[in-house]
Formats: C-alpha cells, structure tokens, sequence
C-alpha cells in the first residue's frame, strides 16, 4: 500500500513501516523552544533531575515572543535564557537581533529541509512545511523530547489539497489561507496532516507557502506541508549544505480526503472575532473604523508582504488615528527591506518599524491594545485578549489590506488603492 | 495494575465539556493537578452530587464527544481520584492525549455503547484487552483496546511518572524508548 509523505517521513525516522494510526515515538531532526519556555523547560528539567539534554545539537532557541525586553522581568527572563542555553550547551541559539521568527528564520538559514521531521513547542512551526518538513507542536511535552529524545506520536492521516486556478488581481495567498480554513472547518481536517500540492502550486513562492501552512493549526490540524518541487530546489540552494531530495505521496497513498482549491477567492478576506476561522469577504466589513493595525507574525513577516503594503502606502500616509506596526519577521528581512527602500517609506509615512520576531502578536506585549479599540493587522489568532485587551476586536486580513486599511483608518479593500 | 473493572454503571450524555461540565473551569486555571484536591467537584457541572453517590471500580460511561473544549487533565485527574474507569463513543483528540497522560484506564471509539447501559447496571470492563459486559442485560461487546504503547504510559501511572521511567532507564544505558 502506497504511503503519504508524512507516513514516509516517519516510517524513515523511525525505522518503521509506519502507517496513520500507529502510535509511534519518532525521533525529531530539528527542535524548536521559543524565549517563552525556554525557564519553563529547564525548571521541568531540573525537576526531573535531568542535567543533560538528549541531543543539544538538534535544537534551536529562538528570542522571538520578546525580543525587547520592555520591563525589568522580561530583562531577567532573558538573562536567564542566556545562563540556560550556556548550561545545556545548546549551540543554536539566536537571541535578540541574530535570528528574529523561530517559525521563519530557520527556513531562511537552510536548517530545515524536504522530508525533515520536525517537533516543537510552539503551534505555528507547521510554517516548516513551507519546505516539505513535517513539523509537529508538542506544547509542553516538549519536556520529554528535550530529556529522552521522543514523545508519543499517534500518526496523522492527510487530507490532500490540490491548488487549482489563479489569484484574482488584489488579493494574495493570505486571503486564500485564511478562506480556506475556514472552508474546510475544524471536524473535516481535525488531527489531520494538511498537504498541499496540485498545478498551482508551481505558482506560489515559498513566503506565500509559509502562509498556507501557517493557518491550517488554528483549525485543529496536526500539521500542514507543501509537495516540495523545483521552487523548493532552487530556494534552498546555497542556503542547505549538501544533497537534496524531493519527497512526494504515492500514487496509492490512502488519504481521507482530496480537495481541489481554487485559488480565485473573488476577494480579499477578513477573519473577523472571535477566532481565525470566522472568515468574510472584506466588503461585509468595509468602513469599520480601526485604532492599530500591524503587518508581521509567522503568517505574514516575509518581504513579499512588505513589498505588498509598500505598493499600497507609497504616496500616503498611516491615518493620523491609527498607530501601525511593521514587524520584518528576521533580521535578512529587515535588511532587505532597507536595501528596498522600504523602511524609509514606512518610517515617513508614520510606521512603527520594531525588532524582528512575533511582533504585536505575542500577547500584545508589544505596541498592544487598550479595551474598546479595534485592530487589523496580519497575526494568526484574533481571540479576544491575544493583543493585551479583553474587550479589543480583533480582524486578521492580508498585508495589502491592512496597509489600505492604516491608511484610510477604517477597513478599506485594498483594491481601491490598486486601480 | 488491574485492568479490570467491576462496578455501576453511571451514563452520560453527548458533548460533555471537560471544563465546566466535568470539572469547574476554575481549576485548569488554577493549574491543580492533586487528584484528591479535584475528586469532590467530579461531574460539578450536570450532577453535583456524583462524587458521594460513586465507589472506586464504578464506570462512567459516556456518549460522542466526551471532554470536548479546551483541553484541560482535571477533569480525568478528578475521575482517576475516584478510581472509576470511563467508556465512551468519542474522545477528541486534545482530551484522548490527556486521559493517557493522566494514567486513566479507558476505551474510546465504543460505538453504540450508550444503548447498551443505564445508569446502575453492573459492569465489567476489562481495559487492557477491550472486553465489555453489561452483567445487568447480558450483553458483551468486544471493543478496540488503546494501543499498547499507551497502556504502558497508563500502567506507569500517566505522563509524568512514564517521563521519570524513561529517564531512569535512559541513565542505566538502556537507551530503548518507553
């Protein structure tokens, strides 16, 4: 019986015939722990009485959530990572300005490669799928992984979704992730493994794969990844040492379910309160008056999505009731975006340009929002309280139509900018 | 361990929420984790009278969907303090993941389970091999046992005391998972 690509990846990690189903202990090439756990794991560890780590040499530590330490507790927090990472002896860590999104970063610098399989804390590494890794969230059990090299795993079928069509003008894969989900509904891909391939894939670049399988977690999958093909080959050159090898479901690979996907979603979407899921075409909710907006967050920080807001905000200025944020979401971004002129453009027209990493989105630590306002911006989750307020609105939309949207100081469909 | 269960049956509905319906909210907020601490506000949420009416050996026996919602243990913690065992249609995942971390015996994926008991019929589970009976109406049901791997965590006493058990083997050398 044929295999999917996840079934192949762990059948090769593990040295088994693996089939979904199985409840397996496979052993991760790659470990990601972001600033906000890493005190938390070693306090678990220390509890276990484990001094050692399994394989420091497969982990990577990210100073992502709070890359500015904006109180004395986040100083000592970071201060702390620092003396962990020193004990553990762990040699990937990219503290503040070295790395910026742990969820994008490690992509860039060529540590994540097709058929890898990937473990976690944090739920929004499925963007390592972007590459054709397999990368699964653990949350707190990461704990185990860090101390015995494993955690149990039951093996996720997949649901194939084959691309078909073409973007309609105006809108971006942003709108197609997040109309997606909503589409599909938790119950049809719960516990699933999301894989995209199909004639449009070819497409789509790898900043508008990271996006597609960025926003699949937030609908209770268990991971997503691209069919990695000739754009994954040529992005990955020079950036990963050695051979690469494509991996691709057979023919007779058992899936639960083959969807095709037209990429032409009319227009641009809008993911209103109170999760990510609840998704409406912007023209339901166009004028809606708007306090902050930003553009960053693993789902949107790469240079396409500056390039994208860039085009909307070049001769205009952010509305004079709206503080906007732009987050690059690593430091090549950052500086890319220089040599673009883009910051320039931002930081004229009244943007706030922060540290790469989460931005705003971790929690609204950063540039957060006060109850009673309203937000647009790029993030991954628009839960009431996920940018600091209990009673903030929360809508989640495209680069393009946030930058419209800081502009005019209301929601605004990007389109109008464009013709 | 024993796998095996003797005792009343206690039969809930569909789409019992983990936190509100099986245990209060307050308590995964409070990061509680003592079982003897959450036995008393077991099933808090439909009958509040559940835990004096239980014994040790008693089987909850639930329909789709138990545990749904934000996954949270205390609820299967507050089961496990009772020593009851639980059968049910569903599980979702989040919670499935939770009841093997907590160390509690039970059986998912029993279809059709909820028209074979009332609530007081006498039971006897055996979890490690699936066997079901209904000693009341004579019925016996043959239902998928968890995987053994799982029942090994189960045996350990649930995730923490499996994690101390790996450890503990890894540090004697024997470098073989779980």
């Amino acid at each position: 019986m044929g295999k999917t690509i996840t079934e192949k990846i762990l059948s090769r990690v593990t040295g088994n015939d693996v089939s979904a189903g199985d409840i397996i202990y496979p052993e991760p090439e790659l470990l990601t722990v972001h600033d906000w756990y890493v005190v938390n794991f070693d306090k678990a560890l220390q509890e276990l009485g484990v001094e050692q780590l399994y394989d420091p040499d497969i982990l990577v530590i990210s100073t992502d959530h709070e890359p500015v330490a904006v109180s004395p507790q986040a100083a000592e927090r970071q201060k702390q990572v620092r003396e962990i990472v020193k004990k553990y002896g762990i040699t990937h860590f990219y503290d503040t300005g070295r790395g910026g999104h742990g969820h994008v970063f490690p992509v860039e610098m060529g540590f994540v490669k097709p058929g890898m399989f990937v473990e976690a804390y944090d739920v929004h590494v499925t963007n390592f799928g972007a590459v054709g890794a397999l990368a699964i969230p653990v949350l707190i059990e990461v704990t185990e992984v860090l101390a015995c090299g494993s955690v149990w795993l039951r093996t996720p079928d997949t649901v194939r979704v084959n691309l078909t069509g073409a973007l309609s003008p105006g809108t971006s894969i942003r709108d197609v992730a997040q109309k997606l989900i909503c589409d599909l509904g938790a119950a049809r891909v719960d516990y699933s493994v999301v894989e995209f391939g199909g004639p449009a894939l070819a497409s789509i670049d790898i900043a508008g794969r990271h996006t597609l399988c960025n926003t699949p977690i937030d609908v209770g999958v268990k991971s997503a990844l691209i069919e990695p093909d000739q754009s994954t080959l040529d992005y990955l050159a020079g950036r990963v040492d050695g051979l690469i090898e494509l991996i691709a479901s057979d023919p007779d690979a058992v899936f639960r379910e083959v969807i095709d996907y037209d990429l032409d979603v009319m227009e641009p979407q809008i993911a209103v309160p109170p999760t990510p899921d609840c998704v409406v075409g912007v023209s339901e909710v166009a004028g809606r008056p708007v306090h902050h907006a930003f553009i960053g967050s693993c789902a949107a920080a790469n240079l396409s999505d500056l390039q994208a807001a860039a085009e909307i905000l070049r001769g205009h200025k952010i509305h004079p009731d709206v503080r906007f944020l732009i987050t690059p979401g690593t430091q090549e971004i950052m500086a890319a975006a220089e040599d673009e002129g883009l910051l320039r453009l931002f930081a004229e027209a009244g943007a706030m340009i922060t540290q790469p990493g989460c931005g705003p989105c971790a929690g609204g630590r950063i540039g957060g929002m006060a109850n009673g306002e309203t937000s647009i911006n790029t993030g991954t989750r628009n839960d009431y309280g996920r940018l600091g307020a209990p009673e903030a609105e929360i809508y989640l939309g495209s680069a393009a139509t946030v930058m419209a949207s800081a502009v005019t100081g209301k929601i605004t469909d990007p389109r109008d900018f464009l013709n | 361990m024993n796998w095996i269960y003797k005792g009343k049956c206690w039969k809930f509905g569909d789409n019992l929420g983990i936190d509100g319906d099986v245990m209060p909210l307050r308590f995964a907020l409070e990061r509680e984790l003592d079982p003897e601490v959450l036995k008393p506000y077991l099933m808090a949420g439909v009958d509040p009278d559940f835990p004096n009416k239980v014994s040790p050996g008693d089987i909850i026996v639930a329909g789709k969907r138990f545990g749904q919602g934000n996954p949270h243990i205390q609820g299967f913690l507050g089961i496990l303090g009772h020593g009851l065992g639980l059968v049910a249609e569903t599980i979702p995942r989040g919670s499935f993941r939770n009841a093997i971390n907590a160390g509690l015996p039970f059986l998912t994926g029993c279809e059709g389970v909820s028209g074979d008991v009332e609530t007081g019929d006498d039971l006897e589970i055996n979890f490690e091999t699936g066997e079901f009976a209904n000693l009341t109406r004579d019925i016996t049901r043959q239902f998928q046992p968890l995987d053994p791997q799982l029942q090994a965590i189960i045996e350990a006493g649930g995730w923490r005391a499996n994690l101390e058990k790996r450890i503990a083997k890894l540090r004697s050398g024997d470098a073989a998972t779980a």
